[in-house]
């Protein structure tokens, strides 16, 4: 009893919505890390526009689609586990947040193989400098083709972007794992359900930016 | 009253969800179309804008938020835009060697 009165003494002294503010400045960090990446992306685009859409073309769109489905689904299971655990319906919202980590890790699985696909080509990180001498990537037998200096960028930003905005996906996971501790512990509950929120919105924000990552790789061939 | 919004608020993220789908089929869709460079780019991101706005919108709940969240949004994505035509708009009149 005294226990649940020093828990609720302290979920007032929570300022919610100034919290809730500061992660979304936060995110608003993580927006313009991203953004830096697609003003890159933008500004070598307008520069080397054949090489791009030729570089593209070797991207599967039906996996690109795939895992955008993947992606999107998980952020309605999130939004799922969240509104469940707002209706003290923890097992629900326990499920709901599993399913979002299966997503998420169905979407890392599969960007693996797309990966690995790109590493038997030998066209990772071959850089410009490298071509210019004679030789790409170190990964590079001597038959092999090299690639022009456009492609060699695309495929520079396509593993820098995809590989940070993977990364992000890893520690939403990893996140995600803490949150669902304590939720089994009961320390995330519906009256305290702040920190599956932030873990939310942080999902969805790695959700945005897949959202415009997919066009800009997949799409553009 | 308040059991309609209830019911509004548990179906919502669905209808939002295959909003989010259907304009996924329809993005890939349309760029299958022969449009040139420039159009197929602009309908790219317009897609992409109006799905990333649904997100932010209904499973951030920015809709729910005080007006100061929608401030932020606003003061984040004008910065973006600056920097986006300040870089075209040098880059646009370099003569690269």
């Amino acid at each position: 009893m005294s226990h649940q009165n020093s828990h609720s003494e302290v979920a007032h002294h929570i300022d919610e919505v100034g919290t809730r503010l500061g992660f979304w400045l936060f995110l608003y960090t993580e927006l313009f890390l991203f953004a830096a990446l697609f003003l890159i992306y933008a500004v070598y685009r307008s520069t080397h526009i054949e090489d791009f859409k030729l570089a593209a073309e070797s991207l599967n769109t039906t996996i690109g689609t795939l895992n955008t489905m993947i992606l999107l689904t998980s952020s309605l299971t999130m939004v799922l586990s969240l509104e469940s655990l707002k209706k003290s319906a923890v097992k629900a919202a326990r499920w709901f947040l599993i399913a979002t980590l299966a997503l998420g890790t169905a979407f890392l699985i599969i960007k693996g193989f797309e990966w690995s696909a790109k590493f038997d080509h030998h066209i990772f990180l071959q850089t410009a400098k490298g071509i210019a001498a004679g030789h790409g990537s170190p990964l590079l037998t001597p038959g092999d083709e090299m690639l022009p200096v456009g492609q060699v960028l695309f495929f520079g930003l396509y593993f820098i972007m995809t590989g940070i905005h993977a990364l992000h996906i890893i520690i939403g996971g990893i996140w995600m794992i803490i949150v669902y501790y304590w939720m089994s512990k009961g320390s995330i509950n519906e009256e305290n359900h702040g920190v599956l929120e932030r873990c939310g919105l942080y999902w969805h924000l790695v959700d945005v930016i897949w959202i415009f990552l997919f066009p800009l790789y997949y799409l553009v061939a | 009253m308040n059991t309609h919004e209830q019911i509004q608020g548990s179906r919502l993220p669905f209808f939002v969800y295959f909003a989010l789908i259907f304009l996924t089929i329809a993005t890939v869709l349309l760029a299958g179309l022969d449009t040139g460079n420039t159009v197929s780019i602009i309908i790219a991101m317009s897609v992409a804008s109006i799905k990333a706005a649904l997100v932010l919108t209904y499973f951030m709940h920015l809709n729910h938020e005080p007006m100061i969240f929608k401030l932020f949004l606003g003061v984040a994505f004008l910065t973006l835009l600056a920097i986006f035509i300040l870089t075209f708009s040098d880059y646009s009149f370099r003569v690269l060697s």
